[in-house]
């Protein structure tokens, strides 16, 4: 009647099966159960990845499968390396990445900081903060680009309220200098909350006799949160920062739904120039040389920055 | 060093009251020791003092001058918690150094490495000054916690059982040491303890509280000789203070109700006889275990013949102490 599982798991196996399985080793047993993850990740990952190294070497052209592959050697690097086109969405990336990262903890951090005192409601106010991350990037693009809309846009009605510029005088996703910014303050308002949890967790993490003992110790606000708080929330800090990094180095959904890459190809960011190519012009040996340039910096920077992290946990 | 008075302070947590109109004077120089259990209200006392609570009635004094509106920096207090509060993103040196570095202070760098170098060798932590605190060992880390208010000269030093995670070697050592060093600074200590060891040894007063009052404050061997209550005289003697009816034995006062005997009240060689249950070797002592109708009693051998398990002895109380129904003194 109170069998455990492992009974009730021996009872439920036919017996043909079993006889078979007696003689395995914990090993094998171990394999078997494991393999087909395995074989899943290396057909849907490794694979892939071996193949479009391969693609990058050739001039293989996906709508035209029919067609000789020819070995061209680093002739795609080579062209992608020195096109000034894909230099200017490097720069666009970067950009981007910037001052995203940059806006998001300064804000993240100072609204965990905030809602981390005991007040009433701070929860409530948690889920209303936290609210943007949960929706679709698509949605949020979409609805952003209303809201930038220079005739009825809130957005832009806003602004006019605070500076006193014609709401009509400027296109926030049409004009050159502003559609940068504006997808900036899009990933903003939507990522900033990640940040403000991630910050919410490391604060919550250090202990209120610490800040006793400092209060003790004559320490003033300001000395309590350059030694206590800013050191101990870092390595928090610091992944939010890998996190947001990464996520916004491939960028697509959000800024394709609210520009488009436009005007011109001033929000044309590399994930968004590196989809033209393979799947519009149809260049896929060169895009998978674009795509394995792209794969070596990420993974260049985030190990330089996982061991940096690793050393400020360490500290 | 100060005076430090504390005048009908109270302090509620909700519906609890902690600390129930206490009124307590720390003499400048003392080293004033709070006995109670648990729950007793001898960390929030502390916690008043810093400054860390706010007291809901009465007024905290400091050399005279009410600092109950004061923040705990401008009390001017060092505190030794009772779990390790070290920073422990830092070293132990930059622990040490924590308080000194204060803008209040302006400590002079090298007179901060000196007090650090003297602190650790006091303490024995000179080869650790360089490690991170959370790579010492829960000794360690008291050790420098101590350190860290014994780096300054406050006011006064509350200490909040900072002996009772070290062993028992180590508590030994430190017992002293600490002693030494508050008569060596004059310092003015009030420290939290359930080691009555600790309470005999280094206290030059000693409160005890029972629920959050105050109920018997005097010198360690007024505590123990003569205690107010039955409650107060079961904080102090080891082995604990025997309570029997006080009818047992004859000659009680009227209105007593309960006797208590400590190991120096039980005279052998007359009186009831006793049937030995148990005889414990502790090196220094021997504790016999009686039976006295149907009541146990623990006392110590004081010379003559070591009684056997199962023998017979007869005993009779000496200055014995007596209490009433409620369990005040009356005699």
């Amino acid at each position: 009647m109170f069998d455990s599982p492992m009974q009730r798991a021996a009872r439920a196996t036919p017996p043909e099966i079993a006889r078979r399985i007696r003689g395995l080793s914990d090993r094998t047993v171990a394999w078997i159960f494991v393999s087909p993850t395995i074989l899943l990740l290396l057909a849907v990952n490794i694979f892939p990845l071996i193949w479009t190294i391969n693609l990058s070497f050739t001039n293989f052209r996906a709508n035209r499968p029919n067609r000789a592959i020819e070995y061209v050697g680093f002739e795609n690097y080579q062209r992608i390396l020195t096109d000034g086109d894909i230099w200017l969405t490097m720069q666009a990336t970067a950009h981007f990445l910037f001052w995203t990262i940059l806006l998001q903890v300064l804000i993240g951090f100072t609204l965990a900081w905030l809602i981390n005192r005991k007040f009433k409601g701070n929860d409530l106010w948690t889920t209303i903060i936290v609210l943007p991350m949960m929706l679709s990037p698509a949605v949020v693009g979409n609805f952003w680009t209303f809201l930038y809309q220079p005739q009825i846009g809130f957005f832009n009605y806003i602004v006019s309220f605070f500076t006193g510029v014609d709401p009509a005088s400027f296109q926030m996703i049409g004009d050159v200098p502003l559609a940068p910014w504006a997808i900036v303050i899009v990933d903003t308002w939507m990522w900033t909350p990640f940040v403000m949890l991630i910050c919410l967790a490391g604060l919550r993490s250090i202990p209120g006799y610490i800040y006793e003992a400092a209060e003790i110790d004559r320490a003033s606000r300001w000395r309590q949160f350059w030694t206590i708080t800013l050191p101990m929330v870092l390595p928090f800090l610091m992944l939010a920062v890998l996190f947001r990094g990464i996520e916004n180095f491939k960028m697509f959904d959000l800024v394709v739904q609210l520009t488009g890459g436009g005007p011109g190809s001033t929000t044309e960011l590399t994930s968004i120039n590196l989809k033209r190519e393979a799947f519009e012009k149809w260049r896929t040996g060169y895009a998978s040389a674009y795509a394995v340039i792209l794969f070596v910096t990420i993974f260049g920077l985030a190990s330089i920055y996982v061991k940096a992290l690793n050393k400020v946990k360490e500290r | 060093m100060s005076e430090v008075a504390l005048r009908n302070v109270s302090k509620w947590f909700g519906r609890t009251l902690a600390v129930d109109n206490v009124t307590l004077s720390i003499p400048d120089g003392a080293f004033v020791v709070l006995l109670g259990p648990t729950g007793a209200g001898k960390t929030t006392v502390l916690r008043l003092i810093s400054g860390l609570e706010r007291s809901d009635a009465g007024d905290i004094l400091i050399d005279g001058r009410s600092v109950a509106a004061d923040t705990p920096a401008r009390r001017n207090v060092a505190m030794v918690f009772q779990q390790y509060s070290l920073y422990p993103h830092l070293s132990v040196r930059d622990n040490l150094a924590f308080p000194l570095r204060s803008p209040i202070l302006r400590t002079p760098e090298d007179e901060i490495a000196r007090k650090i170098r003297h602190i650790a060798e006091v303490l024995h932590i000179e080869h650790k000054l360089d490690n991170r605190a959370t790579e010492l060992s829960g000794g360690e880390m008291q050790r420098v916690s101590i350190g860290r208010a014994l780096v300054r000269e406050p006011a006064i030093y509350l200490m909040d059982e900072p002996l009772s995670s070290l062993d028992a070697k180590l508590r030994a050592e430190l017992r002293v040491e600490l002693k030494r060093i508050q008569s060596d600074l004059g310092a003015t200590v009030l420290y939290v303890t359930h080691d009555q060891i600790e309470a005999m040894t280094m206290a030059t007063h000693v409160g005890v509280l029972d629920q959050g009052r105050l109920v018997q404050f005097g010198s360690p061997r007024e505590i123990y000789e003569a205690p107010v209550s039955l409650y107060v005289a079961g904080r102090l003697g080891l082995p604990r203070i025997n309570t029997l009816p006080a009818e047992i034995f004859a000659g009680a006062p009227k209105g007593a109700r309960t006797i208590g005997l400590r190991p120096e009240h039980i005279e052998t060689g007359a009186g009831r006889s006793t049937k030995v249950m148990r005889v414990e070797h502790l090196g220094d002592q021997t504790r016999l275990h009686l039976r006295l109708d149907g009541h146990d009693i623990v006392t110590l051998r004081n010379g003559g013949r070591e009684p056997e398990p199962g023998e017979t002895i007869e005993i009779h109380p000496r200055n014995p102490l007596y209490f009433d129904a409620s369990g005040q003194r009356i005699a």
